[in-house]
C-alpha cells in the first residue's frame, strides 16, 4: 500500500517540491508574523529605546534631554547601587542552596514503592503556585519579632528570636529562606522528571556490583542529573538577579520602606530600578540601572557556561 | 477555546489600529464664547467624592453655563498621572494640590497664579503662606489638618495616670510616658514613628525652637542645635524603652500597636478621627489632647488647596469655580461630610459630629500652627530625611551626627533646585 | 533494615511537608482573629471567626473587579500565546523559509533579556495609546512570548513526521496541517504552556503594578500590595486579603495537579 501510494504520487510530489519553497516560505513568514511583530513592537524596540534612555535625563513634567554618559558616571559613584548589587548577588549565591535541597527531596520521593508521593508533592508545590505577594505578606507576619510564629516557636525552646526582616544582621538570610521555601517544589519536580529518565538498568547493574542506595545516588543519580542541575542553576541565577516581588512587599512597599533599618541590606537592583523609574520618575537613570543589570546577568551566565565543564556530565 | 482565540486576535487588531490612530482624540474641544463650558476637576480622595459632586452641582446652580466633571484618581497614582497629564497638555482645569508638591508645580509654571485680589484673612495664614510662591498666591485653601495626641483612656486608667491637660509640657509628657510604660505587658507610652514627619518630628522640631528649612528655602535647618533637640525628643524615648525600637515599629506599625492596646499614646492628625471612631478596639477608649509644649507651642498645619492648570482653556470659568470652592457656602457643605474646612468659622459641624471627643483641640491648635515645610523639590530631601534619620533611630549613629549628615545632603539637594 | 528505612524517609518528608503547609494554616488562623488577639503573647492556636477582616478587604478594594481583571488577563494571555506561539513554533519546526535560523535567534534573544528592560518603553507605548489603566494594557504585551515559541517548537520537533507527510501528499497546505494535525498532536505541549502562562500571569506583579494604578483596573497581586499600603501591618486583614487573592489559582492547581506538574517538568526538559 505504502509503496503504491509513493509511486503513484511521485511525479506530483516532484512538481510540488519545485513550487513549494515559495508558497511554503510565505506561509512561514505568515505564521511567525503575529509573534514576530508583537515581539518587535513590545520587546525588541523597547530594548533599543531603554538603551537610548540610559543616555538621557528626564524632566519633572516629561521630556528628556541627551546627557551622554552622565547616568553611568553617577551609577558608578552611587553607593546605593553598589549596595543593591551586593545584596542581589548575595541573595543569588545563597539561593543556590535550594538546588541540593531539591535534589535530596527528589531522591527521597523517587524511592521505588514509596507511598503518599502525590501528597508530599502537593505539599511541596503549594508555595510554588501561591502568589509571591501573598507569600511575602505571609512571611512578613511569620517573621514578626514580637508576635510572629517563628519567634513564638523559638520562645518555647528558650530562644529570643530577632526581628528577622527588620534586623540588618538577619534580613537577607530570612529572605533567602523564603526564596528557597517558595521555589524548592518547582525544582523538585524538574529533578524528579530528570531522575525518572535515568535508565533503570544502570541501577540494576550497580546493585549487582554490590552498590548500596547511597552509593548509587552519588555514582549514578548525581552525575546523570548534572545537566538538569546546570539548567536549574542558570534559570535560578537569572531569576534571583531579578528579585523584586518578595522584597517589595516584605520591606513594606513605598517610600516608608526606607525606614526599615534593614532596607539597605534588602534593596535589590530591580527594586531600585522600580523606585527610580516609577516613583521618583528619574527614568534615564533607571534605564542605566537596568542596563547594568543586563551586564550582570550576561556575565554570570557566561561564567556558569565556562564552569560547567568542571561539573556537568553529558552522556 | 475558539471564542477566546478570536478575542485574542481581535485584541491584536485593536492594538495595531490604536497605534495607528492613537492620540487623535484630544482635538476639537475649543469652546465658542457664551456656549456651555465643561470644567474638569481632579481630586484624589474617594471618601470626599460625593461631597465634591455636591459642590459641583451647587456651583452649576448659580453658573448654569458651567458644568463640572469630578475626576477621581486614587492617591497612589494621583501625582504620577497628573505629571503625565500636565506634560501631555491634558491636565484637569482645576485640581487638588498639596504642600510638598506645590512649589514644583508653581516653579515650573504649570499652575496659574491668582490674578484677582482676594480676601485671604478668612483662611489660616499658614495655609495661605503654603500656597504662595514668589509673592503670588496660586490656590485657595480647601481643608486643613493639625496634629494632636490621641490617648488610650483605658491604659491611662490602668496606670493611674491623669489624662493630659491642655497646657501640658514636654516635662509632663516625659513623666507620664515613664509611668505608662509597662514592659511586662508589652505596653509602651508612645511609638516614636519615623515615617510620618508631619505627625512626629516636624512638630517637636518647631516646639524646640528649631526649623526644617530656612524661610527662603535655600538652607536646611537640620544642623541647628534646637532642631536636633526636637529629634532627640524621640530618640530619647526609644533609648528609655518608652517607645518600641525601630525594628519593632517596622514589624508592627505604631498605629496597629495603638489599635492593639500596646501604645498608650499616638501622635496623629485630625484625619484619624474617622479611623479611631470606627475601629472596634479604639472607638470607646480614646480621646485627644493638644501636643505638649516645648520651648514653644507648635503643631504642623497642612491642607489641600484648589489650583488651576496654566493651560486651561477656560481660565475665567476655572477661576469662578475656584472662588466658589473657597467660599463659606462651599466650606459649610464640606464640613458636614469630610475634613475640617479651611474657611474660618465654618468648622463647627466637623467638631459637632463627635461630641464624645475633644475635637475642638485640633481647631484651637491653629492659633500656634506652623506650615508644613516645603521647597521646590520637597520629595528629594524627604527621601534623604528617611535615609539619614533611620540611622539615628536605630542608634547606629548619634542623632547630632545623623542630623548634620542630613543637613549636608539636604543643602546639596536644595542647591540643585 | 531495609524495611525500617522508609519510616525514616517518611519522617523527613512529613516534617518538611509540614514546614511547607504550616505557614498557610497560620495564615488562615490569623485571618480570623482580631488585631489584639493576633498580637497576644503567647498566641492562641484557635481561630475566632472574625469574618470582618474579610469585609475590610472588600471595603478598601474592589476585589470583585480585580478578580475579574486577573481572570481576563490570564485568559487573554493564555489564548494569545497558545495561538500565536504555536503558529510561530510550527513554522520554525517544520516550514522552510529564508532567514529562518536568523529569525529564530532573534526570537530567542528576547528570552535572554531581563524583562525590566522592556518596561519603561512599554509604559510609554501604553501611555501614548491612552491605555494606562486598561485591560488591554495588562493583556497585549503578554500575548507574545519567545518562551512559548521555544517550548512549543521543541514539542513539534519531537512529533513524528509521517502523518504530516501523508497529509501533505494528499494536498493539505500548511494551514490545514497546522490546524488539524499538529495542534491536536501537540495538545500536551499546549496544555503545559497554558498552565505555565496562567500561573505566571496570575502571580505577575511588576507590569500590572506599574501600568494599572486605578484600583478598579488593578490585578489581584497589585491590589494586594495596595492593601498593605493602606493597612500597613494590620496582619489579620492582610492575611485575609492574601488568602483571597491566592486561593483561586491554588484551587485550579488542586484540580489540574497533573497538568501543572507536567507543565513544570516540561520547562526542564532539554532539547
Amino acid at each position: 500500500m505504502t509503496t503504491t501510494a509513493e509511486t503513484r504520487t511521485a511525479p506530483a510530489a516532484h512538481a510540488a517540491k519545485r513550487r513549494r519553497p515559495r508558497t511554503e516560505a510565505l506561509w512561514g513568514y505568515a505564521f511567525i508574523a503575529p509573534t514576530g511583530l508583537g515581539l518587535a513592537v513590545f520587546y525588541l524596540w523597547p530594548v533599543l529605546q531603554t538603551a537610548y534612555f540610559s543616555f538621557t535625563e528626564w524632566g519633572a513634567f516629561g521630556g528628556h534631554t541627551w546627557t551622554g554618559l552622565d547616568n553611568y558616571v553617577r551609577l558608578l559613584g552611587d553607593p546605593e547601587v553598589g549596595q543593591a548589587v551586593l545584596n542581589t548577588l548575595l541573595y543569588t549565591v545563597l539561593g543556590l542552596a535550594g538546588i541540593p535541597l531539591a535534589i535530596v527531596f527528589a531522591a527521597l520521593l523517587n524511592r521505588p514503592g514509596l507511598g503518599g508521593v502525590s501528597v508530599y508533592r502537593t505539599a511541596f508545590f503549594l508555595p510554588v503556585v501561591t502568589m509571591p505577594v501573598a507569600v511575602a505578606m505571609l512571611w512578613r507576619w511569620l517573621y514578626n519579632g514580637d508576635y510572629g510564629l517563628v519567634n513564638q516557636v523559638l520562645a518555647v525552646v528558650g530562644i529570643d528570636g530577632p526581628n528577622w526582616i527588620a534586623d540588618p544582621a538577619t534580613a537577607m538570610y530570612a529572605l533567602v529562606v523564603v526564596g528557597v521555601w517558595s521555589s524548592v517544589g518547582y525544582n523538585l519536580i524538574i529533578f524528579l522528571a530528570g531522575m525518572q529518565a535515568i535508565p533503570r538498568e544502570l541501577y540494576e547493574a550497580a546493585a549487582i556490583d554490590g552498590a548500596g542506595r547511597v552509593r548509587q545516588f552519588f555514582r549514578i543519580t548525581l552525575p546523570m542529573l548534572s545537566p538538569t542541575a546546570f539548567f536549574i542553576s542558570i534559570v535560578s541565577v537569572i531569576g534571583s538577579l531579578q528579585l523584586f516581588d518578595l522584597v517589595f512587599v516584605m520591606t513594606g512597599s513605598g517610600q516608608s520602606a526606607r525606614a526599615n533599618p534593614a532596607y539597605s541590606r534588602l534593596q535589590t537592583v530591580v527594586q531600585l530600578f522600580y523606585e527610580r523609574a516609577f516613583v521618583t520618575n528619574d527614568r534615564g537613570y533607571a534605564a542605566a540601572i537596568v542596563i547594568a543589570l543586563l551586564v550582570l546577568i550576561a556575565a554570570l551566565t557566561i561564567a556558569q557556561f565556562r564552569l560547567q565543564r568542571k561539573w556537568v556530565h553529558y552522556v | 477555546m475558539w471564542k477566546s482565540v478570536r478575542s485574542g486576535a481581535a485584541l491584536l487588531c485593536a492594538a495595531l489600529l490604536a497605534s495607528a490612530c492613537g492620540g487623535g482624540e484630544q482635538a476639537g474641544t475649543g469652546a465658542q464664547p457664551h456656549e456651555k463650558v465643561k470644567l474638569s476637576y481632579g481630586v484624589w480622595d474617594a471618601t470626599q467624592q460625593a461631597a465634591m459632586q455636591e459642590l459641583a452641582a451647587e456651583f452649576t446652580k448659580t453658573h448654569p453655563d458651567i458644568a463640572v466633571d469630578v475626576q477621581l484618581t486614587p492617591w497612589a497614582d494621583y501625582w504620577t498621572k497628573l505629571k503625565a497629564a500636565v506634560s501631555g497638555g491634558a491636565a484637569p482645569d482645576v485640581f487638588w494640590m498639596n504642600g510638598p508638591n506645590f512649589q514644583l508645580y508653581a516653579s515650573n509654571g504649570v499652575i496659574k497664579p491668582i490674578e484677582e485680589q482676594v480676601d485671604t484673612s478668612v483662611y489660616p495664614k499658614a495655609l495661605v503662606d503654603l500656597y504662595t510662591f514668589e509673592g503670588k498666591l496660586y490656590g485657595l485653601p480647601k481643608d486643613m489638618d493639625t496634629v494632636g495626641v490621641w490617648y488610650n483612656k483605658t491604659l491611662f486608667d490602668a496606670a493611674k495616670v491623669e489624662y493630659p491637660a491642655d497646657d501640658w509640657t514636654w516635662t509632663d509628657f516625659k513623666q507620664v510616658a515613664a509611668k505608662l510604660t509597662d514592659a511586662e505587658k508589652g505596653v509602651y507610652a508612645v511609638g516614636a514613628q519615623l515615617t510620618s514627619f508631619q505627625e512626629y518630628q516636624y512638630n517637636t522640631i518647631y516646639q524646640a525652637g528649631g526649623y526644617v528649612i530656612s524661610p527662603d528655602g535655600k538652607k536646611s535647618g537640620y544642623d541647628d542645635p534646637r532642631t536636633i533637640e526636637g529629634l532627640r525628643f524621640w530618640t530619647d524615648l526609644i533609648a528609655a524603652k518608652q517607645s518600641p525600637d525601630l525594628k519593632t515599629m517596622t514589624d508592627t506599625a505604631p498605629i496597629q500597636l495603638f489599635e492593639a492596646g500596646k501604645l498608650a499614646m499616638y501622635w496623629g492628625g485630625s484625619w484619624d478621627v474617622a479611623e479611631f471612631t470606627k475601629n472596634d478596639y479604639t472607638k470607646d477608649k480614646v480621646d485627644v489632647a493638644p501636643l505638649p509644649k516645648g520651648e514653644k507651642q507648635a503643631t504642623i498645619i497642612h491642607g489641600v488647596a484648589n489650583v488651576m492648570s496654566a493651560k486651561t482653556e477656560h481660565p475665567a470659568q476655572a477661576w469662578e469655580f475656584v472662588k466658589f470652592l473657597g467660599s463659606k457656602q462651599a466650606a459649610d457643605i464640606l464640613g458636614k461630610k469630610g475634613p475640617i474646612p479651611a474657611y474660618n468659622g465654618a468648622q463647627n459641624d466637623w467638631v459637632a459630629a463627635h461630641p464624645e471627643l475633644k475635637l475642638q483641640t485640633f481647631l484651637d491648635a491653629v492659633a500656634y500652627a506652623v506650615p508644613y515645610p516645603v521647597s521646590k523639590n520637597t520629595a528629594a530631601w524627604q527621601e534623604a530625611e528617611l535615609t539619614h534619620l533611620t540611622k539615628a533611630w536605630t542608634g547606629e549613629v548619634p542623632v547630632d551626627k545623623a542630623a548634620a549628615d542630613l543637613a549636608a545632603g539636604m543643602n546639596d539637594l536644595l542647591a540643585e533646585e | 533494615m531495609s524495611e525500617r528505612r522508609p519510616i525514616g524517609v517518611h519522617a523527613v518528608l512529613i516534617a518538611s511537608s509540614l514546614a511547607m503547609v504550616a505557614p498557610f494554616v497560620w495564615q488562615v488562623i490569623t485571618s480570623l482573629k482580631t488585631l489584639s488577639s493576633a498580637t497576644a503573647v503567647p498566641p492562641s492556636l484557635l481561630p475566632e471567626g472574625r469574618w470582618d477582616n474579610y469585609a475590610k478587604v472588600f471595603e478598601l478594594l474592589p476585589f470583585g473587579d480585580q478578580f475579574l481583571n486577573t481572570v481576563l488577563m490570564a485568559a487573554g494571555r493564555v489564548a494569545g500565546q497558545v495561538l500565536f506561539c504555536s503558529m510561530a513554533a510550527y513554522a520554525f519546526a517544520r516550514l522552510r523559509f529564508p532567514g529562518k535560523n536568523v529569525l529564530f535567534v532573534v526570537f530567542l534573544s528576547v528570552l535572554m533579556v531581563p524583562p525590566q528592560l522592556f518596561v519603561i518603553p512599554q509604559y510609554q507605548i501604553m501611555s501614548s495609546l491612552g491605555w494606562l489603566n486598561s485591560l488591554q494594557a495588562i493583556i497585549v504585551p503578554g500575548l507574545f512570548s519567545a518562551f512559548g515559541v521555544f517550548l512549543l517548537r521543541q514539542f513539534f520537533l519531537g512529533l513524528p513526521r509521517e502523518i504530516e507527510e501523508a497529509a501533505r501528499l494528499d494536498g493539505a497546505g500548511p494551514v490545514r496541517i497546522y490546524w488539524s494535525i499538529m495542534l491536536p498532536l501537540a495538545r500536551p505541549g499546549l496544555v503545559a504552556l497554558s498552565v505555565l502562562v496562567l500561573l505566571w500571569a496570575w502571580n505577575d506583579l511588576f507590569w500590572p503594578l506599574v501600568v494599572n494604578t486605578d484600583p478598579d483596573k488593578m490585578t489581584l497581586s497589585a491590589g494586594l500590595a495596595a492593601l498593605q499600603g493602606q493597612y500597613q501591618t494590620d496582619y489579620p486583614v492582610l492575611m485575609a486579603g492574601s488568602l483571597i487573592a491566592s486561593l483561586p489559582v491554588i484551587a485550579v492547581f488542586v484540580f489540574l495537579q497533573r497538568q501543572f506538574i507536567q507543565g513544570v517538568a516540561h520547562t526542564g526538559s532539554k532539547g
